[in-house]
């Protein structure tokens, strides 16, 4: 099951409403995958397939080297713009 | 009868049980698998429990901060957290299964309000909800409601909030989203209100934050728990020093007294973190399950979101609205003692957040200088309400601590200097 972990600096509101944009996005273009979120400061430690976050956040991740995609987005709960950033990622990881 | 009694009695009052009959019942009504029903429901039950656990760790914290600071400076500082309020109100003054109750309420009378109303806002940050239901149920208790009329209370004062906010924030996030399809729902809009109207008048055709060269250091401050340990950690080690050796030794124990202070500065920081990931177990089927029914019940509503949802249309602005507010809120911290009000120190989590999106706010109406002037005022105005509402605290049996966010600090207000004069009138 793929893994997608969606971040924001307290891990509790804007994370997981962005979480639900991602959900909704999956099901319209029938993907199927398990979104969790979660802070920053744990998103070093976890093991996701794909990190989605806010912009701001972008030079935060840039310390870490990490493993997974990341996809940073200008409007946390766009699904047009969270489609068109996902979808490239999912085929190119073949879920697509 | 004993069956019954024994449900009523022994179980009911656990609010770690009711929270997870509430989402039990959540579940069936959208007729997940079993499978999901009966993880869902213990998830939030397991949720509660680690709120709970967080809020301990914070207290014991607290409790010793308040002990060197009062030998250390001969006075009380207060800490503003209303993660320690909620905690504290839960475990501690045993209101865990009312503030539950109440929090489904305001669901229930925001989403009427949104049907009935032209506010047509659903409120989806279930932690700010969580702390309005406690300040709500904090309050309404003390104003003599109790029992059904306790929640009733509690869950319309809260419900209109959560559609006012959202409504008379809209104006500046239009401006700052550049669409109309999502709104604010974070419970320290008055504040932001009031920086935005002092950046207003102070920023005329002032440039925007966005061009100002942030040296990259300056990322580590959107790491919330990170920002929190920055100034947790001084905080503690110097007030140590000032207390001394030789008290701080009979605290301390083996453990040298300084490096002591240190790991209870730390201490507090994975108290807050401890909580907040209880609050985010806790939330995680309720918030879905809202949304879904709001959404049915009002389908031309739109989403009231967490503040950091605005962060990435003017990161250099939450920079700079988090380092002005804080300015701010250490002039008060001085400032207040002198007119006889307790001393704030500086809320991190708070000045972030609120900062941040205050931040937003007013570079979109005064640019640079609207950021400088107004956040300082902002920082002044977060840390003279919570100071109002000290005393209070201290008479319910609260330790060493006070609320935040400035909606919920005005909704306790509200209960403490209109409805509990009106409730002894009829007492």
């Amino acid at each position: 099951m793929l893994q997608i972990l969606v971040v924001c600096g307290a891990g509790l509101g804007s994370s997981f409403a962005c979480q639900m944009s991602v959900e909704s996005v999956l099901q319209d273009i029938g993907v199927k995958a398990s979104v969790d979120h979660s802070d920053i400061s744990s998103a070093a430690g976890t093991r996701a397939d794909i990190i989605i976050s806010g912009k701001n956040f972008e030079s935060q991740f840039q310390r870490y080297d990490l493993p997974m995609d990341l996809i940073f987005l200008d409007r946390l709960v766009d699904k047009k713009e969270i489609e068109e950033k996902l979808v490239p990622v999912l085929k190119a990881k073949g879920a697509l | 009868m004993a069956v019954i009694d024994f449900i009523i009695n022994s179980i009911l009052t656990q609010a770690s049980i009711t929270i997870a009959l509430i989402a039990f019942a959540g579940l069936l009504l959208q007729r997940k698998p079993f499978g999901e029903v009966m993880s869902g429901s213990f998830k939030t039950m397991l949720g509660f429990l680690v709120l709970s656990a967080g809020s301990s760790i914070i207290v014991g914290s607290l409790l010793y901060f308040g002990d060197i600071f009062s030998e250390g400076f001969g006075m009380e500082g207060i800490v503003p957290s209303i993660e320690a309020i909620n905690g504290q109100a839960m475990n501690d003054l045993g209101l865990a299964n009312q503030i539950a109750l109440t929090f489904l309420a305001i669901f229930i009378f925001n989403i009427l309000l949104a049907r009935l109303t032209r506010w047509k806002y659903i409120f989806l940050t279930g932690q700010a909800l969580l702390w309005m239901a406690t300040m709500t149920t904090v309050f309404g208790s003390a104003a003599g409601f109790s029992g059904i009329g306790l929640i009733l209370a509690g869950g319309l004062v809260g419900g209109i909030f959560a559609v006012a906010m959202p409504a008379i924030a809209q104006p500046i996030v239009k401006k700052i989203t550049g669409t109309d399809d999502i709104a604010l729902g974070h419970f320290c809009t008055i504040g932001y209100m009031f920086a935005a109207g002092i950046a207003k008048i102070t920023g005329k055709n002032s440039d925007s934050t966005e061009n100002i060269k942030f040296p990259k250091g300056l990322g580590f401050l959107s790491d919330t728990y990170l920002s929190v340990a920055i100034v947790m950690v001084p905080l503690y080690v110097v007030t140590s020093i000032f207390a001394g050796a030789e008290f701080g030794t009979e605290l301390s124990g083996d453990v040298n007294y300084i490096v002591y202070a240190f790991l209870q500065a730390v201490q507090f920081v994975v108290g807050v973190y401890v909580l907040l990931s209880g609050v985010r177990l806790l939330l995680a089927e309720i918030v879905p399950a809202f949304r879904g029914i709001a959404l049915k019940v009002v389908p031309d509503a739109k989403p009231a979101l967490d503040c950091p949802v605005l962060f990435p249309y003017a990161p250099n602005a939450v920079t700079a609205g988090f380092i002005t507010t804080t300015i701010g809120t250490v002039i008060a911290m001085f400032v207040l003692p002198w007119f006889g009000l307790a001393m704030i120190l500086p809320g991190m989590l708070t000045n972030f957040f609120a900062g941040g999106t205050a931040g937003i706010f007013m570079n979109a109406v005064g640019g640079k200088r609207g950021v400088l002037i107004g956040g300082i005022a902002h920082g002044f105005f977060i840390t003279l309400l919570p100071a109002l509402l000290v005393p209070h605290f201290n008479s319910l049996g609260f330790v060493n601590t006070t609320a935040t966010d400035v909606d919920t600090v005005t909704a306790g207000l509200l209960f403490e200097w209109l409805i509990h004069p009106i409730m002894n009138l009829f007492a």
